[in-house]
């Protein structure tokens, strides 16, 4: 065991350093951070003497009617409600989220096609040492974007006399575990698989079913659809990292800390799980495929 | 070429004709319900296709079977009922199964009537069944016809102060005419009294509804079936339906209708108490805290129309009543604090070009005599440049009420907005750092 976190450690510390000396990070986290940009200074140019109005501007605009015709109109006033940080969170911390998911998808997939993985079993790692480091090195990633990203929204919140809000707390405290379940599906996709293309098919495919389902259970319905969505949703929730999400903003919402909390825990419950299920799959499968 | 504008002129009326055709109407068994959604009646009605009805739990709710014409309407696109025609209410009972019943319950039509009170809340809702309905409806009637008794008696006085006033103004003017003395006259008819209109009767807000029978439903929450039999003991078809009935998940918010000073007929309601006001400044604000229910948004949309939609996945918070005699607490940028009070507005258009309004205070013995106050609101000033304001809603004691606090500030574009831009841009420059570090360390 020893051994393996040992091999772990190292083969983490070297993908941060691979990871710091890219340019793939730093465009996701710079495009990131413009498109938040974008939106906060978009949202401040949507008020008018009687508050936000997102039809003033044609970017809201658009995400507003969107939001409005395929959730309701509840969605999108809840969603705006403390200002554009919730929104702001979510399609600032996508690139990244993406990038590092998938680029770990692929490489880990390419790795193990070519035998780099095969030829570091025979010394001191084995497979499942190397798909932890390439989770620790996500994480810390992750963390440090996010941090980035906080310090970045709190002074264009200044810069606009906006407030972040409550609830763009609960979501911050939220990503991270969320995130670890979906890197854990990215590498239960790369054992899956043989290559690293379709590595990363299963891995989109994945997490694209987990979002319909998540959204077919969320838009706005006349009560049949919502039905057989909703039975569907059930089923799949319990693998979804969404579901979770979805559950401790719910409990937040209402103040219900234990349940938040509990909703936390479940997140990193499932993606130990998934993990799990990827190491016995290595094991059986093999690190070449 | 003018027969052929003719015949093309007449092809495109028959064509519009054709388009414009009347919905087509379809006989159905229909629930007709009157379901309580927190501050009123609501009526709506489950037609063949709507499998549920949604209701409010553990309120009174009334149902009647009926056969009435259905048709959709496409341009407020929902179903409607033309009852004008066909408005048949069968006779028979209810069957209830469901959670908590051991075996399905049957219900008998009732007769019943319901109205709002006046009192010191809007919300003073009251059913009454059987012989009290019947009673509520009497007095009711009885306090009418008292008023249009007293109504009858001032039209007879009134017009008898009439034409005393006019005949001592005839009698008046002729005397002067012949230059007698009108002083007793004048006396007369300066101690003449018009007499008193009577009040209409203030004791109801909603009046009671003439008696009717239905079938009242006041359930827990739950999922229910009901179907119901006609008096021959059969089941009627397609009367199957389910019943669900939901509550209120949360009911300590305060929400707040803010109406700005330039946009006073487009007022914006602040619901999430979480939610921050951001205002341009341009305008003051008129603030009504009211109170607030949450409900799940498809359950609640579609008690109020049974085939509106909504999100199964949503709370909403639905407003309620106003908050009585309540204040409002304003803490400025600097910790100071003051109370602001609801008081009477006047809403004047303002001359010239602009076509605007301004909202100003109400002066009953000014301006505004004789003429009502627009509004009844509590006035929030707001200058561009002022940070924040912390607002809190206290109730008739001053104590401050959960859930109606908020935030007001006023935002504009950045006076450094270029500084976000550049921040955005910053991992392309670390990214740049690095690369050249790196190109260096190999090269050297």
């Amino acid at each position: 065991m020893n051994h393996r976190l040992h091999a772990t450690r190292v083969i983490a510390r070297r993908r941060i350093q691979e990871l710091l000396l890219s340019p793939g990070f730093y465009v996701a986290a710079a495009l990131g951070l413009l498109l938040g940009y974008l939106l906060v200074s978009g949202f401040a140019r949507s008020v008018d003497s009687s508050g936000f109005d997102f039809r003033l501007h044609p970017v809201f605009d658009l995400v507003g009617r969107s939001l409005q015709g395929a959730f309701g109109g509840t969605v999108v006033q809840k969603l705006f409600a403390e200002g554009p940080f919730q929104l702001v969170l979510y399609v600032a911390f996508l690139p990244v989220l993406l990038f590092l998911a998938a680029s770990s998808v692929y490489r880990f997939g390419l790795e193990r096609k070519v035998g780099a993985v095969e030829l570091l079993s025979y010394g001191p790692a084995d497979g499942t040492s190397y798909f932890l480091a390439f989770l620790i090195k996500d994480l810390l990633a992750t963390l440090l974007y996010l941090a980035a990203l906080t310090g970045f929204l709190a002074v264009t919140a200044a810069l606009h006399n906006l407030v972040l809000g409550p609830t763009f707390y609960y979501c911050l405290a939220l990503l991270p575990f969320a995130s670890a379940a979906i890197y854990a599906w990215g590498i239960f996709s790369s054992t899956l698989t043989d290559n690293s293309a379709s590595a990363l098919a299963v891995f989109l495919a994945l997490m694209v079913f987990f979002l319909l389902v998540f959204l077919g259970s969320f838009t706005i319905a006349s009560g049949y659809v919502a039905g057989l969505s909703t039975v569907l949703a059930w089923i799949v929730r319990w693998f979804s990292p969404l579901y979770y999400w979805d559950q401790a903003l719910r409990a937040a919402e209402v103040s219900g800390w234990p349940l938040y909390a509990l909703n936390l825990a479940l997140q990193l419950a499932l993606g130990a799980a998934v993990l799990a299920a990827s190491h016995f799959i290595l094991r059986a499968r093999g690190v070449r495929p | 070429m003018s027969a052929r504008r003719s015949i093309l002129a007449a092809v495109l009326l028959v064509g519009a004709l054709a388009w414009a055709q009347a919905p087509v109407r379809r006989e159905q068994l229909i629930y007709s319900i009157l379901a309580f959604n927190g501050k009123d009646y609501a009526a709506t009605f489950a037609r063949a296709g709507a499998d549920s009805l949604y209701l409010v739990s553990e309120v009174d709710n009334f149902l009647t079977v009926r056969n009435a014409f259905v048709y959709y309407w496409p341009i407020t696109q929902d179903w409607k009922t033309d009852t004008s025609v066909l408005n048949v209410p069968f006779t028979g009972t209810l069957q209830l199964t469901g959670p908590g019943l051991k075996e399905p319950r049957l219900i008998t039509p009732v007769r019943y009537t319901y109205y709002n009170t006046r009192g010191e809340y809007e919300l003073n809702w009251k059913v009454a069944t059987g012989q009290a309905a019947d009673q509520a409806w009497q007095e009711y009637q009885q306090l009418m016809e008292d008023y249009y008794a007293r109504v009858q008696e001032y039209q007879q006085a009134r017009g008898a102060y009439d034409a005393m006033l006019n005949e001592l103004t005839i009698r008046i003017t002729r005397m002067r005419d012949q230059g007698q003395d009108v002083t007793r006259l004048v006396e007369v008819l300066q101690n003449l009294s018009s007499p008193k209109e009577p009040e209409f009767p203030r004791d109801y807000i909603v009046p009671p509804r003439p008696v009717e029978e239905a079938f009242v439903l006041n359930l827990p929450v739950g999922e229910y079936a009901i179907r119901f039999f006609a008096e021959d003991g059969s089941v009627m078809e397609g009367s199957e339906r389910r019943v669900v009935s939901f509550r209120k998940r949360r009911a300590e918010g305060i929400g707040l209708e803010v109406i700005p000073g330039d946009k006073w007929t487009r007022p914006v309601e602040s619901t999430t108490p979480s939610s921050v006001l951001y205002v341009d400044g341009s305008a003051d604000l008129y603030l009504r805290p009211f109170f607030q229910q949450e409900y799940n948004d498809l359950y609640y949309e579609k008690m109020q129309r049974n085939d509106a939609s909504g999100n199964p996945s949503v709370m909403k918070w639905v407003r309620i009543q106003q908050v009585p005699q309540a204040a409002i607490r304003l803490a400025g940028p600097g910790g100071q604090e003051q109370v602001i009070r609801e008081e009477p507005f006047f809403v004047e258009q303002v001359k010239g070009a602009s076509l605007g309004y301004r909202i100003v205070p109400y002066d009953p013995q000014g301006a505004h005599k004789d003429r009502d106050p627009s509004l009844q609101a509590f006035h929030l000033p707001i200058a561009r440049g002022q940070p924040v304001l912390r607002l809190a809603t206290l109730d008739k004691n001053g104590a401050v009420l959960p859930g109606g606090g908020r935030q007001v500030r006023v935002v504009g574009p950045a006076r450094a907005g270029f500084v976000g831009l550049v921040l955005a841009l910053l991992p392309l420059a670390v990214m740049v750092g690095v690369m050249i570090a790196r190109s260096r360390r190999v090269s050297g």
